[in-house]
């Protein structure tokens, strides 16, 4: 450390009020009220998804032309991505940060593209557990807690009075949704999870009903059946987003106000519940102190994305991608128009060393380490601007209130 | 080379001949021409510096104090309303010790909308560290400009060299242009010890505790207060040059006289004729000129003022709830003169009142006889009002 320089007489003053030698001595860190904090976060995308998609993550492996990569990261998150590729209102792209820039990126069309490409994807048969779900309805929130539930090794059949399965999507306009479309996204998602699809079946819910009686728990999905449907008596009904404790074997999925009735917009939504319902069916099933015991859900993330880490479906896939890239659907974008989108992404919430908070820090206190791997903040002269902060393209400096 | 040009003009050609290398301004009636002819004179190439337009005269002056900090000469020129507007950074430029030198043209301040000669808007600066020159014609304001980059180089203080709107700025006068080679030798490329620096980084104009402060506040101080010396001696050397000689202040007659005229700027031209006039009457008059009012040319003036017994200051300006400011300095030059003598303060010619003979010669009658058209207004007596 520098000592200060003492001025003893008027001669030593410099004419131009400057400073005449290093001002390290002047710890003006203790000047701070707000530190700058630098770590990775979610980027604004993936925190306004209601599914959470790590959509920098998979955006990434895209840049990188790990197209497979990408497509089991998306499958993770979101087993109907060709749907909600079609459906989903997109609000990622509302808060995307190159707006301030240019214009969002087009995830919409990104995510088209990794779904649309993927229709062979296989995966690994993971370990059966004895356990045996029946899940009734297969409209989009039926197949996401049938397809998360069978990735954990459940025995999982889908059951669905009508003929055709989709549930809800089934009355939607060609426009929106071709019929072959749909049918070849469930076929893929009942594949993946190793699950059984039954449909025109009559459900009975008493002894004779083979598969019902036999089930450690029936959930009724309510994008998946008609009005006219009536639940047995004994059905408990169970908000996936509010509710903790299943009691009773037959669960009837209650949604909330926003959900009811059925918009093809909100499609992420009731993926997010089914897989949300899942994961409580699952706690409830194998109980905690068991060998499947699931991981805590991550504090950080939004209450409605499930933390994945216990799933790790993108394990398990395997695929040749790359030989499926012609067969590509109508509206959906070729692989160079992709490439070249996924390159706008900042990989907000990520630092990627552009070093903006160091040529901005007005106090030079924002340093890149010595392995030039990552940038740390010099406390001792930080005096909390919070320049950094605003200046981060990808938001990855946050100033906090930090006791010392 | 003789040449006919107009006060602005003038000033535009001392600045290319001083070699500025950053020009920033923004344009304001009467002071205008300057910059355009500045302008062209850069566009056209014969003058390798930056012109900076910018967008408020605020930051004409910020960018010439980083201009200068930087080691560049820097000037800029305004005018009233542009110059008010500019007084937080005239403080800066003084109090950052940066040479900046620039014009000012003497306009009134509104309201009442006025663009013509009044001294209030740089009178009203007196207290932002500047050195402040009055010009008396053309051939004084190219001159002092290339003086008054010299002395603000040799001292690290910001100089303002004003001009009367239209008496001088649009008047046309035959001026002796000197040529390129003789300035050089006067006025050497600026070449400062301390700068802006990457490769020698500092912080300037940092915070600074109340014991350097004061220090560095009294540096300054007594810096400013030597400027008059530097300035006459300064002035000496440009007259080996040039053979003309721009004095701190400037008397006339005095030697012998009982009364003397006390002003600025052009009307002093003036009040030397109303001297002679004055003096054929039998009146023993003399006039001087403070061509210098910051710092205040107390040396000359008391110099010049050692046997008079009656001073009458004509001001071109007020300071509302006290009197002519130049009437204000005068008295504060007068305190610790031993004897008795007596001061009369006018106002007039302001908003652009032609002050001429014939305006000057009935304010002096009045001052000795006590009768006379100017009314009288607390301690000062204003000329040219309604009845």
């Amino acid at each position: 450390m520098q000592t200060k320089i003492i001025i003893k007489s008027l001669s030593e003053l410099p004419t131009m009020p400057s400073t005449i030698d290093t001002m390290v001595w002047n710890q003006t860190g203790d000047w701070r009220y707000l530190t700058p904090v630098i770590k990775n976060k979610q980027a604004p995308c993936s925190q306004s998804c209601p599914l959470g998609i790590s959509i920098p993550g998979y955006l990434n492996s895209v840049k990188n032309g790990n197209l497979e990569a990408a497509l089991a990261m998306l499958l993770a998150y979101n087993p109907l991505p060709v749907l909600t590729g079609r459906l989903c209102y997109h609000p990622c792209q509302g808060k995307c940060v190159r707006r301030k820039i240019d214009r969002a990126i087009s995830i919409q069309k990104i995510e088209r593209f990794l779904a649309d490409l993927g229709t062979g994807v296989k995966i690994e048969k993971s370990r059966k557990i004895d356990k045996r779900v029946v899940v009734i309805g297969s409209g989009p929130l039926g197949l996401s807690c049938a397809f998360y539930l069978g990735c954990r090794g459940c025995q999982v059949v889908v059951l669905d009075p009508c003929k055709q399965a989709g549930g809800a999507l089934v009355d939607l306009s060609p426009e929106k949704i071709e019929p072959q479309v749909l049918a070849n996204e469930i076929n893929r998602l009942i594949r993946l999870a190793d699950i059984k699809l039954e449909t025109g079946v009559l459900i009975d819910f008493g002894t004779s009903g083979k598969l019902v009686s036999k089930a450690d728990l029936i959930i009724l999905d309510p994008t998946g059946l008609s009005k006219d449907f009536s639940a047995p008596v004994s059905a408990v009904a169970f908000n996936p987003f509010d509710d903790e404790t299943i009691t009773g074997n037959i669960i009837t999925i209650k949604l909330s106000q926003n959900l009811k009735p059925f918009k093809a917009t909100m499609i992420a939504h009731y993926i997010a519940a089914g897989r949300l319902m899942a994961q409580k069916a699952f706690d409830c099933l194998v109980p905690r102190s068991g060998q499947q015991s699931i991981a805590q859900p991550n504090p950080d993330l939004p209450r409605q994305a499930v933390a994945m880490e216990d799933i790790r479906i993108e394990r398990f896939l395997s695929s040749d991608l790359t030989a499926e890239a012609e067969a590509k659907q109508e509206g959906t974008w070729n692989q160079e128009r992709v490439l070249q989108e996924a390159e706008r992404c900042l990989s907000c919430g990520t630092c990627t060393l552009c070093l903006q908070c160091v040529s901005f820090c007005p106090d030079a206190s924002i340093l890149l380490d010595e392995d030039t791997t990552t940038v740390t903040v010099d406390l001792d002269h930080c005096k909390g601007c919070g320049i950094c902060a605003y200046e981060c393209p990808r938001g990855v400096i946050t100033m906090e209130e930090i006791s010392p | 080379m003789k040449k006919v040009v107009m006060g602005n003009e003038a000033a535009a050609l001392a600045a290319a001949l001083a070699r500025v290398q950053v020009v920033s301004a923004y344009p304001i009636t009467p002071q205008t021409v300057i910059v355009e002819n500045l302008s062209e004179i850069i566009g056209r190439g014969e003058l390798k510096a930056k012109y900076i337009p910018v967008e408020s005269e605020h930051s004409a002056m910020a960018s010439c104090i980083g201009a200068s900090m930087a080691g560049a000469r820097a000037f800029t020129a305004s005018s009233s309303q542009g110059l008010v507007y500019m007084h937080e950074m005239l403080h800066y430029a003084a109090g950052a010790r940066v040479p900046v030198v620039m014009v000012n043209c003497n306009r009134a301040l509104a309201p009442p909308w006025n663009l013509y000669c009044d001294h209030t808007d740089s009178l009203a600066q007196r207290d932002t560290g500047w050195l402040q020159y009055y010009c008396a014609d053309a051939q004084d304001v190219l001159d002092a400009i290339l003086i008054a980059y010299s002395v603000a180089e040799q001292a690290l203080l910001p100089v303002m060299i004003n001009l009367d709107a239209f008496y001088l700025t649009h008047t046309s006068e035959l001026v002796d242009v000197p040529d390129q080679k003789t300035v050089d030798i006067f006025l050497p490329p600026y070449h400062p010890s301390n700068k802006l620096d990457v490769d020698d980084p500092k912080t300037f104009g940092n915070v600074c505790g109340a014991d350097l402060f004061t220090s560095i506040k009294y540096k300054r101080y007594c810096d400013t207060l030597a400027l008059e010396k530097l300035w006459n001696q300064t002035a000496v050397k440009f007259c080996d040059h040039f053979n003309r000689l721009h004095s701190a202040v400037e008397a006339y007659q005095t030697e012998d006289a009982d009364v003397c005229i006390i002003g600025i700027a052009t009307a002093t031209g003036a009040m030397r004729l109303a001297v002679d006039r004055l003096r054929k009457e039998g009146l023993k008059a003399g006039s001087l000129r403070l061509a210098m009012v910051r710092p205040f040319p107390l040396e000359g003036f008391k110099k010049a003022i050692a046997n008079i017994k009656h001073v009458i200051v004509i001001d071109r300006d007020v300071s509302y709830g006290a009197e002519g400011i130049v009437a204000q300095e005068v008295k504060a030059g007068l305190f610790d003169h031993h004897g008795d003598v007596k001061l009369t303060g006018f106002i007039a010619g302001v908003g652009g009142n032609d002050m001429s003979v014939e305006t000057i010669v009935p304010l002096v009658q009045q001052a000795i006889s006590g009768a006379g058209a100017a009314v009288e207004a607390g301690t000062t007596l204003w000329a040219e009002v309604l009845p």
